[in-house]
């Protein structure tokens, strides 16, 4: 049993959506509603100001406040690889979870599309898809349990961490790293397109993960930790001593 | 392949009758092309999941892909670990190649144009013909042109060429043919600025290759290095390593507007625009001034101390210069003066800032300077550059180990036919040698190589004639080139050819169009653009059938080749098609096998890329040496260095440019230089277009914008400016005060006024911008291209940029125009 966790390193990390696109592209995301965004910022004023931005996937809590809300157990937490995950048989779309999780990650299928024409009438789904792409991952790869697939209507979907991915690792990985031919195809999308390589996969149950020893050395850190969520994707934020304090016990365990 | 031999099937016609309905659509604005075609095309059995070598088309970089294939259908993108800039890894736009394959608006076939009267709103009227009506038409045409002894009025003009199985074709067909234009690149329409300031200071005529991963100082002037330059991929990917190497790679930018490049940096520098040469002297100014520039490559003062001291000269003859020419004139006649302060007042940057950039810069080593177009593409670029490149000399950059330097070639094989043994009298005679359609290298424009924005004008007045046929390859002016309207008058009496398979502006004026595959479904090898020095070539191998009845450039070019009477006919005949061409290249590999083994067409084909490193040439310490084999041993001389590296008229880094100098009389005309002057990198004020407004326009790529092709990908529109939160369009980037005075909201509607017009986009308050400049991204603002594309805001950039250019390299000055801004 692993703990799957995502470190992402904002100080290699060039605000370019290639996470986005690679996401969009490998779960047949609708234009807009990106399963993994990258928030945009502006601070301070000319001739001083910046930008800033902030790479957000779904984080995987440990204690994900949309699985308490969801009132049908569509939404869940997976027992093997400690993901978040929703049971699209299950979910009947009342957007309990959207409201309830602080990170903003969930995403309903018939919102009014933000690019028009609606790309869902363009490719017309078939009753069973939302919409029907022709650039959909093969057929074999629809999983409704774990929320896989081409979206169905009315219901809420999410970053699976690349469930149909990462479920085919070898057990006992510590890491899915990218540059390893035999982990390559194993490793979330995300992951194996960040082209400054600023975003890192592994067991975060493992302590000799190399997930777990950059959270140990470089100070990894949680967004919201005073939520108690215990969110299961830290950030690296240049490694300067000063940071914010985690908690990465797990009291359920 | 029997790909590359499409035949006209029923089916195929009946794709191309569902296109016609929807180019008309498309012209008219009601109703859609159907899917049915799409699936019926998808419908190809297969098993399992194939991976495909290619290479992406997205911007000029050619990042070898991973196509994923799963029966019939391509559904995933990756980088392919194998080739050397992509590593496995993608830029955002790499992606969305999938979207372009089945992007629901392409065309299906080839197609005729029935309604003569062109226009914005006019429906062209196609109807589906067969390719052999299409290359019937369009050789009769030609050869009737041809016999009339007026073929110089036929004129192909192209975007991204890829290498020879298009681009490469040209020069063979405008010899046998018998045109001066074939082709007019586009390179005036982009960077041509930065290779006129290197072949005026080391002689290449050339963008450098870059050894990021060895650097420790980057000087980086308006490269978006973050988000458009080249190779976009591999920079992020070099961007991770030097800012975790040990020691940090520093980097400062320069530029107009805060961008991720700029944000991500070490310093951000937001300069007034076109003022980037006088920044560039500052720091040549302290650099010397402080005894920091490179000794053993420059040279020294014969005592040893430095007579440099600000504002005064240093006598003749006192410094003795190494590898570089005319640094104690330069100085004498430049850069005495041109101290912090006064770059301060010119810049608007601060005076401490400027010399903490140039004492980071001139004590670091390696240090580089990088530029693109934001500097250079004013009227005064070429000496931006130049000004910018001369630091590469005092730092010793050129040829170093974290240094720059330039891209070698690929040993290709030779094509199995040569186009000198098939010209008839016709194609020898003298009277062939006419000037070009756009006047590149003739007196209007001496220095330019290239000059697409000026045909347009050339044609409407008949000066120096008028074209007859045009068929286009990758590149859409009538909406990109400055003054883009003025194409709208151009094209109307011109016959044109557009082989784009996507519904743009230019195929809207069509009189044929002959659609290609889109890069997913071609075969086609390309070299390297500048990369790291060494070597390489990667291969697109077709990832799935043509969807559709559609054909690669290559083989149209061939096709109306062969249909050409006499011996450029028999030549065609003869190359066959472009998958011979891929093989005859290939041949040069089996005595060069690359670093991965690839040795032949074959193994071409499985691996998708060629490579061999390393570079062959280094300068260490001010001397030059060669690659022997193991390591780089063989010293070279000075003839040797000319030869193969600073091909300037001394060999030298030249401080003072032969190469201007040739071209004193002209470049004193145009830019009002002296002569004495005319060959020193100096800071020039810029003349600023628009016809008098108050405001800087900048219009800057984003790192979505896929060289002009992603404005019909949903995907892409969502994510086109994600830093000023766009989801459906590209926003004006607005200081709020420069707004608030002029009454516009925030998300408020706005008009843009120039001498050529007025365009309107939705304005976003942007703090970090400069007061007195305005961002706007060149995205949008199609009258054609498809339904997500067409009429969406903002306004196109290029119908209020005037059709300026720098005299010197002919660069369009897209970055120069100055407008009026207010509320709509």
């Amino acid at each position: 049993m692993a703990k799957w966790g995502m470190v992402i390193d904002l100080d290699k990390c060039t605000g370019c959506t290639a996470c986005t696109t690679a996401c969009g592209m490998e779960n047949n995301r609708l234009p807009g509603e990106n399963w993994q965004d990258v928030l945009f910022y502006q601070e301070g004023e000319f001739p001083s100001g910046t930008m800033k931005w902030f790479p957000r996937p779904c984080m995987h809590c440990e204690n994900a406040s949309c699985v308490e809300v969801c009132p049908t157990r569509a939404t869940y937490k997976d027992p093997e690889g400690g993901l978040v995950l929703i049971d699209w048989n299950k979910c009947i779309g009342c957007k309990y979870c959207m409201i309830a999780c602080p990170y903003g990650v969930r995403f309903y299928t018939d919102e009014k599309a933000p690019i028009q024409p609606d790309v869902k009438q363009v490719f017309k789904g078939d009753g069973k898809r939302s919409w029907n792409p022709p650039w959909r991952a093969p057929e074999n790869r629809d999983d409704w349990k774990h929320g896989v697939g081409v979206q169905p209507n009315g219901v809420v979907s999410k970053c699976t961490f690349c469930y149909h991915r990462i479920t085919k690792a070898p057990k006992g990985t510590p890491d899915l790293d990218p540059n390893n031919p035999a982990l390559r195809e194993f490793t979330p999308a995300c992951v194996v397109t960040c082209a400054p390589t600023a975003r890192f996969f592994g067991d975060l149950d493992n302590p000799n993960s190399e997930v777990s020893k950059m959270i140990a050395n470089q100070r990894g850190v949680r967004l919201r930790d005073h939520t108690g969520n215990k969110p299961q994707v830290y950030y690296l934020t240049g490694g300067a001593g000063g940071a914010i304090p985690t908690d990465r016990r797990d009291k359920k365990s | 392949m029997d790909i590359l031999k499409t035949k006209l099937t029923r089916r195929r016609f009946l794709q191309a009758s569902g296109t016609a309905a929807g180019a008309t659509a498309v012209a008219g604005g009601v109703g859609y092309a159907t899917l049915a075609p799409v699936s019926e095309a998808q419908a190809q059995s297969g098993g399992g999941t194939t991976i495909t070598k290619s290479i992406c088309a997205q911007c000029p970089a050619r990042c070898g892909i991973d196509v994923y294939t799963t029966d019939g259908r391509v559904h995933a993108i990756y980088g392919d670990p194998g080739n050397p800039i992509a590593n496995g890894k993608l830029c955002p736009k790499g992606h969305l190649g999938t979207y372009f394959l089945y992007d629901a608006d392409r065309f299906r076939g080839p197609m005729k144009r029935t309604n003569p009267k062109k226009g914005r709103n006019e429906d062209p009227k196609f109807v589906p013909i067969s390719w052999d009506e299409a290359f019937g038409t369009v050789a009769k045409r030609l050869q009737a042109l041809r016999d009339k002894g007026e073929s110089h009025r036929f004129a192909h003009f192209y975007g991204r060429g890829w290498g020879p199985t298009d681009a490469g074709l040209y020069g063979d067909f405008g010899k046998l043919y018998g045109t001066p234009n074939s082709a007019i690149g586009h390179a005036s329409l982009c960077a041509e600025g930065s290779k006129r300031a290197k072949q005026a200071t080391d002689g290449n005529n050339s963008y450098n290759a870059y050894d990021y991963k060895n650097t420790n100082y980057i000087l980086n002037f308006g490269a978006g290095f973050l988000e458009a330059f080249r190779p976009y991929n591999n920079l992020m990917q070099q961007w991770g390593h030097m800012r975790t190497k040990s020691p940090k790679t520093r980097i400062t930018s320069i530029d107009v507007r805060m961008s991720t490049t700029m944000a991500a940096s070490d310093r951000a520098l937001m300069i007034k625009p076109a003022t980037d040469a006088a920044l560039a002297l500052a720091v040549a100014h302290v650099m010397l001034v402080e005894g920091m520039w490179d000794k053993e490559f420059v040279g020294d003062f014969k005592d040893g101390f430095n007579l440099f001291k600000s504002g005064q000269e240093v006598p003749e003859g006192s410094f003795t210069e190494k590898w570089t020419l005319g640094l104690a004139e330069w100085w004498n006649t430049v850069v005495k003066d041109a101290t912090p302060k006064w770059a301060a007042e010119i810049t608007t940057l601060s005076e401490s800032d400027i010399l903490a950039v140039a004492r980071e810069f001139g004590s670091t080593r390696p240090a580089m300077a990088i530029m693109e177009r934001g500097p250079t593409a004013h009227t005064n670029g070429t000496y931006a550059g130049m000004c910018i490149h001369a630091l590469n000399a005092l730092a010793g950059t050129m040829f170093a180990k974290g240094g720059m330097f330039y891209q070698m070639g690929v040993p290709y094989g030779g094509l199995p036919v040569k186009s000198e043994d098939f010209m008839d009298e016709y194609a020898k005679s003298p009277d062939r040698k006419k000037p070009r359609l756009d006047l590149a290298g003739s007196a209007d424009w001496p220095m330019t190589g290239t000059m697409m924005q000026e045909c347009a004008k050339n044609h409407l007045a008949g000066k120096p004639y008028k074209m007859d046929t045009a068929m286009f390859f990758y590149t859409n002016p009538i909406f990109t080139a400055p003054d883009a309207k003025s194409w709208e008058e151009a094209l109307k009496d011109v016959f044109v050819i557009d082989t784009s398979p996507f519904p743009g502006e230019t195929a809207m004026y069509a009189d044929i169009v002959m659609p290609e595959h889109t890069y997913l479904e071609r075969l086609q090898d390309s070299p390297t653009y500048p990369f790291e020095g060494w070597p390489m070539t990667a291969l697109r191998v077709p990832a799935i059938k043509p969807l559709y009845d559609t054909k690669h450039f290559g083989d149209m070019i061939i096709e109306i080749g062969k249909r050409m009477s006499g011996p450029m006919g028999e030549y065609y005949k003869a190359l066959g098609n472009v998958e011979n061409i891929v093989r005859a290249r290939a041949k040069g590999f089996e005595a060069n096998p690359g670093d991965n083994g690839v040795n032949s067409y074959e193994s071409w084909v499985e691996k998708g890329v060629w490579f061999k490193k390393p570079y062959h040439w280094r300068q260490y310490r001010g001397e030059f040496y060669e690659w022997d084999g193991k390591d780089y041993t063989k010293k070279m001389t000075a003839d040797d260095v000319k030869a193969k590296l600073m091909k300037t008229p001394s060999g030298k880094f030249e401080f003072k440019s032969g190469f201007l100098e040739k071209h004193a009389e002209y470049i004193q005309r145009t830019l009002g230089v002296t002569p004495e002057r005319v060959g020193f990198p100096q800071y020039l004020p810029a003349k600023h277009t628009g016809g008098g407004g108050d405001l800087h326009l900048v219009t800057p790529k984003t790192s979505m914008h896929a060289e002009g092709r992603g404005a019909n990908l949903p995907h892409a529109i969502a994510l086109a400016q994600p830093s000023m939160g766009g989801k459906t369009t590209v926003y004006l980037e607005i200081h709020p005060e420069t707004a608030k005075k002029r009454g516009i909201k925030n998300n408020g509607k706005v008009r843009l006024k120039a001498n050529l017009g007025t365009i309107e986009a939705i304005a976003r308050y942007s703090p970090a911008t400069r007061p007195d400049t305005l961002i706007l991204p060149q995205e949008f603002g199609h009258w054609a291209q498809g339904r997500w594309a067409k009429g969406r805001l903002a306004g196109n950039t290029s119908e209020i940029c005037d059709n300026v250019s720098d005299p010197i390299s002919g660069l369009a000055c897209y970055y120069t125009g100055k407008v009026t801004i207010e509320a709509a």
